[in-house]
């Protein structure tokens, strides 16, 4: 860039340099207006401080002085931002619950899985999809919500929304589930039940009908319950002596959440298990839930109830699966944030006693 | 505890913030005489209240849209000129906020005097 001849050219390529940034508002030149004399009036007053026209040089020293053409249009142009502060942690609340709480666990719990059927059991290729496909979900959906705000905070609607406020409708103070004391109904409930739960599998060997119900003439217990009894007749106990401790100590108010993870990732690991056992037995006889008896080996039209009794367990199963992931993933949140709390209380207390 | 350039950092940003709080005040009191934007910069700088252009202008445009300027362009010296002077609303609003201002030093007074 050459250097102007004239020092009084250099305050105009400095003004068409504020231009560019200012937005195009109708005060543009009379903002601009008021800059450049403010500018030349400056120059004058240390011109005649020196007697002497001012060079180059020093009439950019007061420019310098005066700032960053972007950031002087900033500070002289009107005040604008995208999302203002009353709607913005509305709009942060919304955007994390659509981009963290509802795409991502639909793409890992559905649009995987689907994706995974279609490239025919491809982990890679099924991976790869997934996540280039999350990837533009969560930039639409954040583009989309952040216009939807963009909008409102224009239309100022919100405004008349937060005015109607009424205290008296607020909400009860809510306790976080580790901070109260687990129920004593429900604890006793969960007891009682436990041990109906422990004592039906207990007797199930000896008396199919208890799950089987009528059709117990016809079907008896598949290859995989003999394989996983024992593990879940051991989670049952699990479950029972959780329940039990629970009621028996109600002011341990962390075990109830713990105790309840712990269960929930052994149940998912029996499930795998089960899943993954059940998708390879062989196709001919695939009967992992519930086979037919002897007598009714040679019926069609009990092999077809029989393959439809284990398709629906099979379904039930995974979604018990992914109903068991989700309810792992909030519980272990509402751990972690116990133990966040904990050591910070603690901390508190250290610092308090140093001073 | 911050460190050194830590505590210079928190001043300055403190020192910001009173300042802004009084540059209204002192901006509608020098403005009872007419001015243009470098005169009303330059009686404020001989009193000790720096403000540079990004500040003024804006909190004159301000001021003015809120009613308690008026401004007025007019040639001087070959060359157009904003004048700026308090508005008769603008002297009501200004006497309000000196009297604010004393109540306040009283206040700030006694506090550190109780200190």
């Amino acid at each position: 860039m050459s250097k102007p001849a004239n020092p009084l050219e250099l305050v105009d390529r400095y003004l068409q340099s504020v231009r560019f940034w200012l937005p195009k508002t109708q005060r543009q030149d009379e903002i601009l207006a008021e800059l450049g004399e403010d500018l030349r009036s400056q120059i004058d007053a240390r011109e005649e401080e020196l007697t002497r026209p001012l060079s180059t040089d020093e009439v950019a020293e007061i420019l310098k002085r005066c700032g960053p053409p972007m950031v002087v249009a900033a500070r002289l142009g009107p005040n604008s931002h995208l999302i203002g502060p009353t709607l913005f942690p509305i709009y942060w609340f919304v955007l994390k619950m659509v981009l963290f709480w509802i795409l991502v666990p639909v793409f890992v719990f559905i649009v995987g899985p689907a994706t995974l059927a279609s490239t025919h059991g491809d982990w890679g290729a099924a991976l790869g999809n997934t996540i280039g496909a999350l990837w533009s979900g969560l930039f639409i959906a954040a583009g989309i919500i952040t216009l939807i705000f963009a909008i409102l905070e224009r239309t100022q609607h919100f405004a008349a929304v937060q005015c109607k406020w009424d205290p008296l409708k607020l909400p009860p103070v809510r306790q976080e589930p580790h901070e109260r004391k687990p129920s004593l109904a429900r604890s006793v409930s969960e007891v009682l039940f436990g041990l109906f739960g422990l004592m039906w599998l207990l007797l199930i060997p000896n008396y199919p009908a208890l799950i089987l119900g009528p059709a117990h003439t016809f079907l008896k217990a598949g290859e995989l319950w003999h394989i996983f009894y024992a593990p879940i007749v051991g989670l049952s106990v699990y479950a029972l002596l959780r329940s039990g401790l629970t009621l028996a100590r109600p002011d341990l108010t962390w075990l109830q959440p713990a105790g309840e993870l712990l269960q929930g990732v052994l149940t998912l690991v029996l499930l795998n298990f089960i899943l993954k056992a059940a998708g390879h037995m062989p196709n001919a006889e695939w009967q992992p839930f519930v086979a037919l008896t002897d007598a009714a080996k040679g019926s069609r039209q009990y092999i077809g109830v029989a393959a439809m009794v284990n398709a629906s367990i099979l379904i039930s199963l995974i979604c018990a699966w992914v109903g068991i992931c989700i309810a792992s993933v909030v519980r272990t949140w509402q751990l972690l944030k116990y133990i966040r709390k904990r050591a910070f209380g603690e901390g508190q207390q250290a610092t308090a006693q140093l001073r | 505890m911050p460190n050194g350039t830590g505590s210079a950092e928190i001043f300055e940003n403190l020192k910001l913030e009173l300042r802004r709080g009084c540059l209204t005040l002192a901006v509608l009191t020098q403005l009872r005489t007419e001015r243009y934007g470098y005169t009303l910069r330059k009686a404020l700088a001989d009193d000790g209240l720096e403000i540079d252009e990004g500040t003024l202008y804006p909190l004159l445009r301000r001021l003015e849209s809120q009613g308690l300027l008026v401004s007025q362009w007019r040639e001087e010296d070959k060359r157009n000129k904003r004048f700026y002077r308090l508005s008769p609303m603008g002297e009501e609003i200004l006497n309000q906020l000196l009297s604010e201002w004393q109540r306040i030093n009283e206040s700030l007074g006694k506090i550190l005097q109780e200190a």
